[in-house]
This record gives C-alpha cells, sequence and structure tokens, in this order.
C-alpha cells in the first residue's frame, strides 16, 4: 500500500519515487507547497474514498502524518 | 457529467508544454479567492487547441491594489484578456451571513456602493491597459437562515444576489472592453455543493472545489475563442445514426428512428439544437455516404424531420469518401477546412477525417445517441462576443448563394453575369453599429485580407477616433439579397501628400465580384479630394491570402522597395456594373 501512496505523491510533487520516504514532506520536496499539498490530500481522498477532517488536513508534515491519518480512515499501510 | 481529467493531471500535463503555435494569447486572472491551478490548467487546455496560453495570475484577493497601480505586474504583463473574478462573501461583507438585520434601503445603498467601487476600478483598468476585462457574476446561495420563509421576505439574500446581477450587467452592456462570466450559471451547471467545499474554503479559501477548476476552465475557453477570432462557421452532418437513428438505406424511410418516443426523441432534439445553431448563423451542410433518393426523401417528407432542405447550404450525399466531400464542401461554401466542425457516428470515418483533414474539428460522438446533445452544448468552438446582423442573416444568405451559383450556371461569361447582378455598394464609416462587425472581420478574414493585421476592438475604436485614421467597411447587395458588411479598411494618413491602405479585406462570401475596385475607387476618390498624390500599401502573404496576391499590382500600383504605391495622376476606372452609395 505504500507503493500506491508514494507514487501519488512522487506524481503530485513531481519527484523521482525514490527520493520519497515516510520522514519526506515540505522540508524535504521543494514542490510541496501548501497548494501542492492540498492538492495531494484531494487526490487522497478521491483515491482512498476517505475525507480527511480539517485537523488532520492541517496537520501534515511528513508522509508518515499522512500515513497515520489514512490509517485512521481504515487505510492498511502494513507491507 | 463530461469525462475530464482531474486538476493534479492538469498540473502535470502543464510541466511537459513545449509546443508553439501560431496562435498566442496573454492572460490575467485576478481574484478575490484562491484560484491555484486554474492558469495552468487553462494552458493546457489551450495547448490542446494549438493557442499558446500565456498566463498571469495575481496577488491573492490584492485585485484592487494591482489594477491601481499602474506600475504593478499586472500592467507590466500586459494581458488581451483579463478575468476578475469575485465571490459573495468577499463582496458583501457581514451582509452575507446577516442580511435579514439590515433595511432594504441599507442593502441597496451598500450595493450600490460597493459596485461603484467595482465600475470605477474595471473602468480604470480598461482605460489604461488594452486587455478585455471579464468580470464573474454571483451565484445564489442555497442556504438562507430564514429557511423557506426566505422567499416570502422582501429583499432577502436571493434578492440580493439578483438585483447585484441586474446592476451588473446594465453597467456591463454599456460598455466596449467588458463582458460578463457566468458565474452564476457554471454553479448551477454543477451545482453549489459540488462546486463550493466548506473544507477547501476554510483550508485556503479555496471557493471553487479542485475537481471543479477544470470545469471551470471550460468555462472560460469561449472567451478565448472569441478574443482570437477562430470560432467555427460550419457544422457538417453525417445522415445515418446522426440526424436519424438507423441507416434509411436499410431500415427504410419508415423504419429509422426519429420522433417523440425514445430513441427517435434523442435525434429530434439533436435537430432542434442544430436549428437553433443554424438560425444563429453556424452554416449546416450534409457529408453522408448513402443512396441520394433515400436520403433526400427523409429529408423532404419525413414528418419528425426538423432540418429540411433549405436548412443546408450545401448537400454531399453520395457514396464517394468523406473527405474528398469534406474538401468540396469547404471550396463551395469557400469556407476554410479550419472552419468546419464535423459530427459523424462511425469512429473510421472521424479517424480518416482527423488523419487527412486533421484542421476540421472532428467530435467524438459516442454510441449512445442521448449524448449527442450534451456534446454539442458542450462545444465552445462557435464562440463570439456578439452576435451581429450579418451571423443571424448568414443562413438565409448561403440559400441566396445557392440560387446566384445556379444563375452562374445559366449565364454565359463573367462580365454579363456581373452586369446582371445589380451590384450595389455602400460604403460606411465606422461606429457603433458598424464596429462589431468591422471587428469580426478583421479578426476572422484569411483569404482576400491584403495584410491579415488583426486588431482588437478596442484598436479599432482608437483608430476610428483617431483624425489620422479612416476606419470603413463596405456593404454589399445584389439582386438576390443583401450581402451585409462584407468589406473593410483602414488608412492611414502619412502626412498631406501620402495614405497608407493599412488593413483592406474582403469575406470570402463576395470574392469575384470585382467589389474592391469599388472600394478602392472610394478610397482614390476620398485621397485625390484631400489632395494626396500617392496612395501607398503592402502585401502580407500568408499561408491563406494567396487570393489579393494580385490586388495592388493589377490595379495599377507600382513596387517601390517593400510597398506598392499609387500615383493619384493616375486614372482609375470603376467598374460601370457597380452602383456606390455612400453613407
Amino acid at each position: 500500500m505504500s507503493k500506491k501512496l508514494y507514487e501519488i505523491i512522487a506524481k503530485i510533487m513531481r519527484v523521482p519515487l525514490s527520493e520519497i520516504n515516510d520522514d519526506s514532506g515540505p522540508k524535504t520536496i521543494p514542490n510541496w507547497t501548501s497548494f501542492n499539498g492540498y492538492v495531494l490530500l484531494h487526490e487522497l481522498v478521491n483515491h482512498y474514498k476517505i475525507q480527511f477532517t480539517i485537523d488532520e488536513a492541517m496537520d501534515v508534515e511528513t508522509i508518515s502524518d499522512i500515513k497515520r491519518h489514512l490509517k485512521n480512515h481504515g487505510v492498511n499501510f502494513d507491507d | 457529467m463530461m469525462d475530464e481529467y482531474t486538476l493534479s493531471e492538469y498540473l502535470n500535463k502543464f510541466q511537459n508544454l513545449t509546443s508553439k503555435h501560431k496562435n498566442s494569447l496573454k492572460i490575467a486572472f485576478l481574484s478575490s479567492f484562491t484560484i491555484n491551478g486554474l492558469a495552468e490548467t487553462m494552458k493546457v487546455k489551450c495547448d490542446i487547441r494549438q493557442i499558446n496560453c500565456i498566463t498571469y495570475t495575481g496577488q491573492y484577493n490584492q485585485f484592487n491594489q494591482e489594477i491601481l497601480n499602474l506600475k504593478s505586474k499586472l500592467y507590466n504583463f500586459s494581458p488581451n484578456l483579463t478575468f476578475l473574478i469575485l465571490d459573495l462573501r468577499s463582496f458583501l461583507g457581514e451582509k452575507f451571513f446577516f442580511p435579514y438585520s439590515y433595511t432594504e434601503k441599507e442593502k441597496k445603498d451598500f450595493i450600490d456602493s460597493k459596485l461603484q467601487e467595482i465600475f470605477d476600478i474595471i473602468t480604470f483598468f480598461v482605460n489604461n491597459s488594452n486587455s478585455k476585462l471579464i468580470i464573474s457574476n454571483f451565484n445564489s446561495p442555497s442556504y438562507s437562515s430564514y429557511g423557506i420563509a426566505s422567499l416570502n421576505t422582501n429583499f432577502g439574500l436571493k434578492d440580493m444576489v439578483l438585483y447585484i446581477n441586474k446592476k451588473l450587467k446594465e453597467f456591463i452592456l454599456n460598455q466596449n472592453s467588458m463582458l460578463i462570466f457566468d458565474f452564476d450559471g457554471f454553479v448551477s451547471k454543477f451545482g453549489e455543493k459540488n462546486v463550493f467545499n466548506y473544507q477547501n474554503y476554510f483550508f485556503g479559501d479555496i471557493k471553487i472545489d479542485l475537481d471543479y477548476i477544470p470545469y471551470f476552465a471550460n468555462e472560460l475557453i469561449p472567451f478565448v475563442i472569441a478574443q482570437l477570432g477562430i470560432s467555427k462557421k460550419c457544422i457538417v452532418l453525417d445522415l445515418d445514426n446522426t440526424l436519424w437513428g438507423g441507416t434509411v438505406g436499410e431500415d427504410g424511410f419508415d423504419g429509422i428512428k426519429l420522433g417523440p418516443q425514445s430513441p427517435g426523441n434523442t435525434f429530434l432534439e439533436f435537430q432542434k439544437y442544430l436549428k437553433a445553431l443554424k438560425n444563429r448563423g453556424i452554416i449546416l451542410a450534409i457529408n453522408s455516404k448513402n443512396n441520394f433518393n433515400d436520403a433526400i426523401q427523409v429529408i423532404k417528407e419525413h414528418p419528425y424531420m426538423i432540418l429540411r432542405e433549405e436548412d443546408f447550404a450545401c448537400m454531399r450525399i453520395n457514396w464517394n469518401d468523406k473527405v474528398s466531400n469534406m474538401s468540396e464542401i469547404a471550396q463551395e461554401l469557400n469556407i476554410g477546412i479550419d472552419s468546419i466542425v464535423f459530427f459523424d457516428d462511425d469512429p473510421l470515418n472521424r479517424e480518416f477525417m482527423r488523419t487527412a483533414l486533421s484542421d476540421v474539428y472532428t467530435v467524438d460522438l459516442p454510441k449512445d445517441s442521448s449524448e449527442y446533445v450534451p456534446i454539442l452544448q458542450e462545444l465552445a468552438e462557435f464562440s463570439v462576443f456578439e452576435i451581429t446582423d450579418e451571423d443571424s442573416k448568414r443562413a438565409q444568405m448561403y440559400v441566396q448563394q445557392r440560387k446566384r451559383k445556379e444563375f452562374e450556371t445559366s449565364t454565359p461569361n463573367l462580365d454579363s453575369l456581373l452586369r446582371n447582378l445589380s451590384l450595389e455598394l455602400i460604403i460606411k464609416n465606422s461606429n457603433s453599429f458598424t464596429m462589431p462587425r468591422i471587428s469580426q472581420l478583421i479578426l476572422k478574414t484569411n483569404q482576400f485580407n491584403l495584410t491579415t493585421k488583426r486588431y482588437t476592438a478596442e484598436e479599432i475604436t482608437n483608430f476610428t477616433n483617431d483624425d489620422n485614421m479612416i476606419v470603413g467597411c463596405a456593404q454589399v447587395k445584389d439582386k438576390f439579397g443583401d450581402h451585409g458588411i462584407t468589406g473593410v479598411f483602414i488608412i492611414k494618413k502619412l502626412n498631406s501628400d501620402e495614405w497608407f491602405i493599412d488593413t483592406f479585406l474582403l469575406s470570402c462570401r463576395i470574392i469575384g465580384r470585382e467589389i474592391e475596385q469599388g472600394i478602392l475607387y472610394y478610397i482614390i476618390n476620398e485621397a485625390k479630394k484631400n489632395g494626396i498624390k500617392i496612395i501607398k500599401s503592402q502585401y502580407i502573404p500568408t499561408e491563406k491570402n494567396t487570393p489579393i496576391e494580385n490586388f495592388l499590382p493589377s490595379s495599377g500600383f507600382k513596387k517601390n522597395n517593400d510597398f506598392w504605391e499609387f500615383d493619384l495622376n493616375n486614372q482609375f476606372n470603376m467598374p460601370d456594373f457597380i452602383k456606390t452609395e455612400i453613407e
């Protein structure tokens, strides 16, 4: 499941898949602007058919945070 | 809902835009809320239409400051089109939330004052730029704290929005360089609950949901097409499974699907929408592989046919290949292949057309005929800023054209043909009545166009008001009817001895009648009256304007370096079969 998440992030942030890990975020990926961050959440909402709360949307500093929020909505990353 | 890419897909496609096209446009987006992603989406959508779109997006909610500062990046960018997209929350402030806490007079006074601020700002902008300005109107929110009682309350929130939109329209109607974008229509089309998402709004003042940014861009594309003057003129239609269901050659006159019952009603309604486009001046033609007699019987006699023989300017119903037919249709109608939209249910025919004539806009028709109407409605290709009298008469003109052709074939030579046509030429000045058509011809005429200079309506207005320039046009009539305004000329007065013909063009509808000689005779006479000695001009070749290539030398102009010159001491003869009137 992480691979699909990483692929989505790589596409939105326009970075090679190999440069993405759970610690990646706005501080490590230059294209991760606040707008692109929001586009990413939007894409995840459409892909996983879930809805983030606004608290979750505001609480994203790394990909780990996204995974944590997705897990709260039943998305499993045990891979 | 129509298939559409997501915003993230547009953002990715935007990264790979490299192509250069001959049409180019600079667009500025100003807004009272976050519109990130719109410019990138527009660029991709324009690229698909072979348009280079260069964009500028104003700072978040800074449109006042950017417009009022002549040194701002907005003016430095110098757009051709500027969209000002406003939202009701920002416009009404607290009155958006508490509309019932104020009297009707207080609300009207407030709205009048806010609108006047906006009118002043946008007037300042168009007076200080060469851009057309498109301002959005406002959508009416579905929620009211008064609930079902709101519509029984005098001047509630919905009434306020109606009042704002009415005032906005009244103001814009009287402005040359301003138009309204129907944001209310956009929200109504896609639904308030889809377009406006509270989380988007609270997160980043995003008032158009990211999923709907591509649809929003679709609604702006018609302005791009109209500004560039690249709208299509003609719809060419297949017959079987396009204008009616089934195959007339196999199913027979009584077996085709066309009528008030489903699925015949899908074709019936499709024909009604086509007829409405024909009534506004879009030419209709037929390109069908069929037995002529079978097809024409349906067109003439079927009780539920909406489109009849007199609605089609040209018919190619035969067993020839559709590409050859299409070339003949363009030739017969005297329009460019790139002015044509093609509807055909057969994917193979469509592919054949795309491969052989890529400039024809071939529409992808789905198998389901109930989708035909929405697909026709979504086409931005017929967009113009204004429907002129000439536009709405065009269909009738093409019927007249067909009669002229029949007359031509029965007349032995060109000279006697022209003498029997009873040609009348009426020279008119540029004014508020003739301007829309002058502008349209300048933007669209390709073939008989000496310089193919594309001036905006604003530039033409400036020329009209300039004492050192003459902007004129020519209306042409003959014994079969009125062609309307079909010629335009722009003269620059260089000095006391010389005039320069900057623009000289004729609509393809009237080429071959020596009307150009009549217009030139008028210009030469006017020059003589003003003591001018030399009229200069130039021919700027393009891919399409070879029909006018020999106009200057054959009219007595002599080449002098890069220019052609006519010495007014020389005689110029007006064709004696053209009656001229000057208004």
